[in-house]
């Protein structure tokens, strides 16, 4: 069964002094692919402008713009519908050998790279190898992610869009973001490719048709083991009906949603919001 | 030439068997048969001088180079740019040779650029493992999808050549992004012909002051289609830059604005030029601004020097970066070592121009053996230039060879290592004799989409102390005026010094007012 979600996601920045030029890109459009189908989206700003689009190196479409008319906030509203399912169990078990070979390596060798986000780390490497013991690939990717779940408080405000893996581990806490570099930090460590996902989640697992809930902009991880599948650590969680992607990457700073330069004072993020309404 | 020659008072001790790299190839004298061909006319011209003559010429050559404004700071004092008074001569079938050898490896390189940001072919049939290419520094992911409307991604390369014991000339490295020292090879000419009109008298010396029409042509040729007369600037980094005399003299000889990246502006993925008269739409870029600095948006986000917006107009097609951004990967020194497989996948050819050996401290086998051999060998930093960064096993002590090993082992991606090159020597002035010194070559490269230009000559550096092998000019290292000799039934032969940019001549002799620094110049533009 699918469920059909609208997502309504509304973000953007309030400036101390008008801002008379800006150049944006916002990376919030769902993509299509076995479990997800994207049928509609649409990004509007205020001011208006003149999206240019394209798609980038990791196959996320673009939207960039550029403001010329002074304001004094930036609003953009990405809006679109798609078609979710359950993820299916991933169809391969691969092993540890078949994860390690060479050809892997040389494949997926961007997704074991360490990163401004995802450093190596001696103690996390440690304990991911703790947990791999006596696991599969497969198994050791949700051993990972129920300690990164246990292990780490969710708490806004501790961690900052700059914040690493290793920043939220020894705070102790941190929101999406932090959860999955921790994951991904220590599934590379431990040889397992693992990429970062950026999307939305809808918050209530048993919503009616035509409800709308509150929910949330989202990331959790991609991690191959023979094949790619998602896991959601910050709730510990498969991928499923709720979970639609927009991006993947090797950490954030690949898939970040909105992101610019511009000229005049300083900028504080207006609030976000993400309405999500099961349609069908 | 089966006579040797008496060597003149002049070369006294020249070719004494005991000084350093003795099987270095020498240029002018070859050990059995005398005076090479090449130098012939040279030699002949230099044998009846004696040592205090060459002090004079010398001297006067030095007056030439504070006339022009042609200095370079070294340890922060000014002095005149280290011009050697002895050319250097390449004969016409030598440079058919090298000429051939670079516009193949340009071929080969815009093929290989164009798919590396593209669909990847040659790492899908296997050719190149894809993990070569990811972990690339300079391997742009925001340069993925830009097609350059004429193909063309290398406007201008240097391509770094030396002679080995043999003779033949290898190719060092390759310089794709903004190769710099071409106004050293135009403004080494016009010193030479002031002060040694009769040496051009008697050779048949190919022009290099017609280097900016080919750049203005390559750059017009490389415009997005509806443009009908392309507005090309260069973009600078500014007058601070160590590089600022050669863009000032680019932009002077193509007749184009100089700029900054705060005279332009994008609009609607379009770029403008601010002027007194308004807006002017800017088609052709030629920056001489590192890719890191290009456009806030894509790259360092606090950098002032670039333009927000470019790289997306640019994607859009409306307006062309020359040269192109990311080019860094097609001149990775790893990536350098792939490249006969690169020639075999593009062009089906085999390299008319061979590479200096050299290993891949990436590849286990081959980093056991440089580890073994560090003291021996020389090792390299895959990116960067300038001499920076490279260890000379042979000069190294025990301890900064442990160093460099943890380096090595700590980054394998980083690191390549290659025998030491015992560089050819040319004679140049040491004291009141001539002296076999080291020297390499950089020869410019320039395509327009339908040919590939090499102008002929380039960029002859020469390591000033005895026996050095380097020729940084941050090592004490200087230039020598590199001749390359028409062949003899050519009517494109230039008899004399007096068309050596004399037109141009006249109002620049004055103008530079920066002194360039070679050294500092190739650092900046990491080549």
């Amino acid at each position: 069964m699918k469920w059909r979600l609208r997502v309504v996601h509304t973000t953007g920045y309030r400036y101390e002094g008008a801002v008379s030029q800006s150049y944006n890109e916002a990376r919030l459009t769902p993509r299509s692919d076995d479990r997800q189908n994207l049928m509609v989206a649409r990004l509007e700003t205020v001011p208006a402008s003149r999206a240019y689009k394209y798609t980038d190196y990791w196959g996320t479409e673009v939207n960039a713009f550029d403001l010329f008319t002074p304001h004094t906030e930036l609003k953009v509203v990405a809006a679109s519908v798609v078609e979710t399912s359950e993820q299916a169990p991933p169809a391969v078990d691969a092993s540890w050998a078949d994860v390690k070979s060479p050809e892997s390596l040389d494949t997926y060798a961007e997704y074991l790279e360490w990163t401004a986000y995802v450093p190596k780390h001696r103690e996390l490497a440690a304990v991911a190898r703790e947990l791999r013991k006596g696991h599969t690939p497969q198994e050791t990717v949700l051993a990972v992610s129920k300690w990164v779940h246990d292990t780490l408080k969710y708490q806004r405000g501790t961690t900052g869009v700059h914040s690493s893996a290793v920043d939220a581990w020894q705070a102790g806490e941190g929101v999406c973001q932090d959860y999955a570099h921790l994951t991904l930090a220590m599934l590379r460590s431990v040889g397992i490719p693992g990429r970062y996902v950026s999307g939305y989640l809808h918050t209530k697992p048993g919503a009616a048709v035509g409800e709308t809930v509150v929910g949330e902009s989202h990331a959790w991880i991609e991690a191959w083991t023979g094949d790619w599948w998602g896991f959601d650590p910050t709730n510990d969680i498969p991928i499923g009906h709720r979970h639609v992607w927009v991006a993947t990457g090797r950490d954030y700073g690949d898939v970040s949603p909105l992101k610019g330069i511009y000229s005049g004072g300083a900028a504080t993020a207006i609030e976000v919001t993400v309405d999500m309404t099961r349609l069908a | 030439m089966s006579r040797a020659t008496r060597p003149a008072e002049l070369f006294a001790g020249y070719l004494n068997p005991r000084r350093p790299h003795a099987g270095a190839y020498d240029e002018m004298f070859d050990p059995v048969d005398g005076v090479r061909t090449a130098y012939k006319r040279l030699h002949d011209s230099l044998s009846p001088l004696r040592p205090g003559d060459l002090t004079t010429r010398s001297e006067a050559l030095d007056r030439a180079l504070v006339d022009q404004g042609i200095t370079f700071s070294l340890s922060g004092q000014e002095r005149p740019f280290p011009l050697d008074l002895v050319p250097r001569v390449i004969t016409a079938s030598e440079w058919s040779r090298l000429e051939r050898g670079i516009v193949q490896r340009v071929r080969a390189l815009e093929a290989f650029l164009a798919d590396i940001y593209g669909g990847q072919q040659i790492v899908a049939d296997g050719v190149l493992p894809r993990r070569l290419i990811t972990s690339c520094e300079h391997f742009h992911r925001q340069a993925a999808g830009i097609a350059p409307p004429n193909g063309v991604r290398i406007h201008v390369a240097g391509i770094d050549v030396v002679r080995d014991e043999q003779g033949d000339f290898r190719v060092l490295e390759d310089n794709l992004r903004s190769p710099s020292g071409v106004s050293y090879v135009m403004e080494n000419r016009r010193t030479m012909a002031r002060v040694f009109p009769d040496l051009f008298a008697k050779h048949r010396v190919r022009p290099v002051g017609d280097y900016a029409v080919h750049l203005l042509r390559s750059l017009r040729a490389a415009a997005p289609s509806g443009a009908t007369d392309p507005n090309v600037v260069v973009l600078t980094p500014g007058v601070y830059n160590s590089a600022y005399f050669e863009h000032s003299l680019l932009a002077r000889q193509m007749g184009v604005e100089l700029v900054e990246g705060r005279d332009l502006f994008a609009r609607n993925n379009v770029i403008y030029l601010r002027t007194t008269e308004g807006e002017q739409r800017v088609d052709v870029i030629y920056r001489r601004i590192d890719d890191d600095f290009l456009d806030p948006v894509h790259f360092v986000p606090d950098s002032v020097l670039g333009v927000a917006g470019l790289v997306n107009a640019a994607r859009a097609g409306n307006v062309v970066i020359a040269n192109a951004i990311g080019n860094g990967v097609g001149d990775d020194k790893l990536i350098y070592t792939y490249l006969p497989e690169i020639l075999k996948y593009y062009l089906g050819e085999t390299p008319l121009l061979p590479n200096v050996d050299t290993y891949r401290c990436w590849l286990p086998s081959e980093q056991t053996e440089v580890l073994d051999r560090l003291d021996e060998l020389v090792t390299k930093p895959v990116e960067g230039s300038g001499g920076y960064g490279i260890v000379f096993g042979p000069d190294a002590s025990p301890k900064e060879l442990q160093a460099q090993r943890r380096r090595i082992k700590a980054n394998p991606r980083g690191w390549i290592a290659q025998p030491v090159v015992q560089l050819s020597t040319v004679p140049t002035k040491v004291g009141e004799r001539l002296q076999p010194r080291h020297v390499d070559l950089r020869p410019f490269a320039v395509n327009d989409g339908d040919s590939v230009f090499v102008l002929p000559g380039g960029l002859t550096r020469v390591a000033i102390p005895e026996g050095s092998l380097i020729v940084n000019s941050s090592q004490g290292g200087g230039s020598k005026d590199t001749w390359v000799l028409a062949p003899r039934a050519s009517g494109v032969a230039e008899l004399s010094g007096s068309g050596l940019g004399a037109a141009a001549a006249a109002d620049e002799a004055s103008t530079p007012e920066h002194g360039p620094e070679l050294n500092v110049a190739q650092q900046q533009q990491q080549q």
